[in-house]
């Protein structure tokens, strides 16, 4: 499967035009398919959002409805290991001040990739736990102590 | 005027069970490149995907072709029947 995604990525960025390669990494639990190359904005500028298209269209298009269900996760230009550290940082940080003030935090809205890293994140700080609400595809995470 | 249809062609066959029955149209519509695609009528979900996800995600690839080239993009997408 890993051949057969990552080449169809290539497929959609050479018919989009754009000067980018794709290559593979696997994951413990899934799939990352970097993209390099000159025209990398076109993919990240404002917020990602085509990146963001890009990763549905893929996991839509290679659905695996199983168990053994794998992730997959397309990056270019490291815009999300970027992101996604940052994001991390602020889990951390957010779960620390619950834990220190006793009030619970807020996060959000954020999409469901975008919740599983501050969830994960959560889940190393002893004492605190996470919750995503409401019903939008965007939720907040609400971070508190307990 | 720049052509991204296999934009179109390739995503479209890569979500559809029917990919033989992808076929992407193209013509010039008030000053943007208007794309259409029609899929087997049992493909039409898959493509629009839940809440028109699906469809937005292309739509936005295909915008985001465009402005890459200077140009902008339009999309529908139908069934073999028509249907849209």
């Amino acid at each position: 499967m890993t051949t057969q995604v990552t080449e169809f990525v290539q497929k959609v960025v050479d018919a989009m035009g754009l000067k980018l390669t794709a290559t593979a990494e696997e994951l413990p639990d899934g799939l990352r398919v970097h993209l390099e190359g000159e025209d990398g904005v076109v993919l990240t500028r404002r917020q990602g959002e085509a990146l963001q298209a890009l990763q549905h269209i893929a996991s839509s298009a290679f659905r695996s409805d199983g168990p053994d269900r794998r992730r997959l996760v397309i990056d270019c230009e490291n815009f999300r290991k970027d992101k996604d550290a940052e994001l991390r940082q602020m889990a951390l940080y957010m779960a620390g001040k619950a834990k220190s003030s006793g009030a619970s935090q807020e996060m959000g809205p954020l999409n469901p990739y975008e919740r599983r890293i501050v969830h994960l994140a959560v889940s190393e700080v002893a004492g605190v736990s996470s919750e995503s609400v409401g019903d939008a595809f965007e939720k907040t995470v609400i971070i508190s102590v307990g | 005027m720049a052509d991204h249809s296999a934009l179109v062609a390739v995503v479209a066959r890569a979500l559809a069970d029917e990919p033989d029955a992808v076929r992407v149209t193209v013509g010039e519509r008030r000053g943007a490149t208007h794309y259409e695609l029609h899929v087997a009528p049992r493909d039409l979900g898959r493509v629009i995907g839940r809440q028109g996800r699906t469809a937005a995600a292309l739509r936005l690839l295909l915008s985001a072709a465009a402005e890459a080239a200077g140009g902008k993009a339009q999309l529908d997408i139908r069934d073999s029947d028509g249907r849209s």
